[in-house]
């Protein structure tokens, strides 16, 4: 995945992303800085470049005064990065240029990077033993349902046959037995959603009120999506009422029943969506452009 | 020896990762991988471990600065893990210490070959790491000017200190009771002191022993190796050499500011055990990588960043010699009785409370030591 994009003009930097969080971002500015006065001497045309530094992949280009950089993790695809590259400097010499010249706010620039760099999506699932986590993530992979309750040792980690919003979506099952409760806050680090399970029993939905709160600590710009799971059983509050007790926006689900797939990826993608947009509307009052990384 | 080893790393995108394994043959699975690192992380504080998984014994190693990482071993059945556990410590720090550089620097199975290891913190680099926490080095400055203080009142003190409410005073006090700086006791079992048993002073010191080693097997490098310390510590006037002795309130004081370069570069694993070997005698990084153990990558980039600080410097035919010695001496801090006498004498402490602290200073610094 891309963990991090940079732009620079010469020496200073005026733009950048980090898509994961890294305690060597001092140094590498440091290191991005010597690397575009590098360029600046040396004749690369307009290829995408590549070096490993550490545990990443380092891609860079330059147009003009700018210098491009994507840090990306070794196992990526080089043709991949360098076409999300690519697209970024073509929309950034065509839209960006010369405000980034002028010193203006680069406004609008967050959104295209995040259209183009994201090339995955985590999404955790989390919830109480037996309400049906695993049931839900192999009916988002379209699998078949195992006949046999087997439970999750600690986290089942997948990912969905099919690309959402241009992204790769990366599940995160988590077990839900007490023993591995110890890992969650950790497990569900730097997701971009997080569903919380109930198996629509009020015992259970109490419960997961708890999980709430455990997901808006930990990872406070997540969304979090409620799943009235076992609608089938009598016994079952329906998702409205779910969603009242977790206060969270809840949908129904029979995690058995086939049908339900494809709701469920609209629902995950409209949540990625929407995170996004509240994404794109903090860092509006943020820093992330050009006057303010100067 | 183990059968296996492996090294796990979670990556909070991509979950777990193998990123070394060896032999290269040797499989594993998810659950595997699970019950190893939950495991591990059941026990925290513990950084090595024992642990029975489908019939296997597996030992694990991590450190609380790379939550993420383990270095795993797998014992064959002839292994016991009690006398080797600080074998297996030292192979999974240096094992953790380089993948956490890059991965592919790891060649498992000569560290397991040759036994190498990251020995266990010493004591100088559990004194430096009290000035990499900033909360740290304020309890430590705190307790120089009471000697002795209740937690309650320190936490109090500590958090209007750095305006922070989540602030936790065991966090600050830990690095300091683990370099034996301070104790923590029950008093009369309602009230919680912590005493500043030792004082800590991080400096730069002449490069002694390398420089007679020099002088007395090295005659092509001894001239220019000791121009290059006295240009630091004793230059020609009207140049002023390093003097870790004036006060540090005095603004040519290099200490104050130097002291968290010093700990950075002793808190560091790699750094620190190239600095080892310089302090013996100048070296080619060449060398220090043979007797080291440390890829050569590794070594070079230690020595530009030693290089940077102005601890370590080249030498015209490629040797590399330590030009500052950074050393953090641990001393008896007699100068807070006075103040500590004050403390009783206006009633703020109480006698016993003074003099439980006497004692725990006898105890720390008595001969029989």
């Amino acid at each position: 995945m891309i963990r991090g994009i940079y732009i620079l003009n010469d020496t200073s930097l005026v733009y950048s992303k980090d898509y994961s969080e890294s305690e060597l971002t001092a140094e590498l500015v440091r290191f991005l800085v010597s690397l575009s006065e590098f360029v600046k001497h040396v004749d690369i045309g307009e290829d995408i470049e590549h070096m490993d530094i550490g545990p990443w992949r380092l891609f860079y280009t330059k147009r003009d005064r700018f210098t491009f950089v994507a840090l990306a993790d070794k196992a990526d695809d080089i043709a991949q990065i360098n076409e999300r590259l690519s697209q970024l400097v073509n929309v950034f010499m065509r839209e960006f240029a010369n405000l980034a010249l002028t010193n203006q706010p680069l406004v609008g620039l967050d959104e295209k990077v995040d259209e183009i760099a994201v090339t995955m999506v985590k999404v955790a699932i989390l919830g109480y033993a037996g309400v049906g986590k695993t049931t839900t993530l192999h009916l988002l992979r379209g699998e078949t349902l195992p006949l046999i309750h087997d439970p999750t040792i600690g986290v089942s980690i997948k990912k969905l046959p099919e690309e959402v919003e241009n992204a790769n979506i990366v599940l995160w099952d988590l077990a839900g037995q007490s023993r591995f409760s110890i890992l969650w806050a950790k497990m569900i680090a730097n997701a971009q959603v997080v569903i919380i399970v109930t198996d629509s029993t009020l015992e259970n939905v109490l419960r997961s009120k708890k999980l709430v709160s455990l997901v808006k600590e930990e990872v406070p710009d997540a969304k979090i999506i409620g799943i009235a799971n076992k609608q089938d059983l009598p016994t079952a509050l329906t998702a409205e009422r779910v969603g009242q007790i977790l206060g969270i926006p809840t949908y129904e689900l029979v995690a058995i029943d086939i049908s339900y797939r494809d709701r469920l990826i609209q629902i995950i993608r409209k949540a990625i969506l929407e995170g996004k947009r509240e994404s794109k509307s903090a860092s509006g009052s943020s820093s992330s452009s050009a006057s303010a990384s100067q | 020896m183990p059968a296996a080893v492996f090294i796990l790393h979670l990556d909070e995108m991509q979950g777990f990762v193998v990123e070394k394994r060896f032999p290269s043959t040797f499989s594993l699975n998810e659950r595997i991988l699970n019950l190893v690192y939950y495991g591990h992380h059941e026990q925290p504080g513990q950084e090595v471990q024992l642990h029975n998984i489908d019939g296997r014994r597996i030992v694990t190693f991590g450190t609380q600065a790379r939550p993420d990482w383990l270095a795993c071993f797998v014992l064959s059945d002839e292994t016991d893990f009690g006398p080797n556990k600080e074998v297996f410590a030292g192979m999974g720090r240096l094992m953790l210490e380089l993948a956490a550089e890059d991965p592919k620097l790891v060649d498992v199975g000569e560290i397991v070959r040759r036994r190498q290891v990251i020995p266990a913190p010493s004591q100088e680099q559990r004194c430096a790491a009290t000035f990499t926490s900033p909360s740290s080095t304020l309890v430590l400055e705190r307790l120089e000017e009471l000697g002795l203080e209740r937690s309650a009142r320190l936490a109090i003190w500590l958090r209007d200190e750095i305006h922070a409410q989540d602030v936790n005073l065991a966090d600050a006090v830990r690095p300091l009771m683990d370099a034996e700086i301070v104790a923590v006791e029950m008093f009369q079992k309602t009230t919680e002191v912590v005493y500043l048993l030792a004082d800590v002073f991080a400096y730069r010191a002449p490069p002694v022993e390398a420089l007679r080693y020099a002088e007395e097997n090295m005659p092509d490098v001894a001239e220019q190796y000791a121009q290059l310390v006295k240009e630091f510590f004793s230059p020609d006037p009207p140049a002023k050499g390093y003097n870790p002795t004036i006060p540090v309130d005095d603004p040519n004081s290099p200490i104050v500011e130097d002291r968290r370069t010093i700990a950075g570069l002793l808190t560091k694993s790699l750094l620190y055990t190239v600095i080892r070997y310089l302090r013996e005698r100048p070296q080619t990084a060449s060398e220090i990588s043979q007797t080291s153990i440390l890829p050569e990558r590794i070594v070079n980039r230690s020595l530009w960043e030693l290089e940077t600080e102005r601890v370590a410097a080249r030498l015209d035919d490629g040797m590399w010699v330590l030009v500052t010695d950074p050393r953090i001496e641990v001393f008896m801090p007699e100068f807070v009785l006075p103040i500590v006498a004050r403390r009783v004498s206006e009633k703020e402490i109480g006698a016993e409370l003074g003099k439980r602290y006497l004692e725990l200073l006898t105890e720390k610094w008595s001969e029989s030591r």
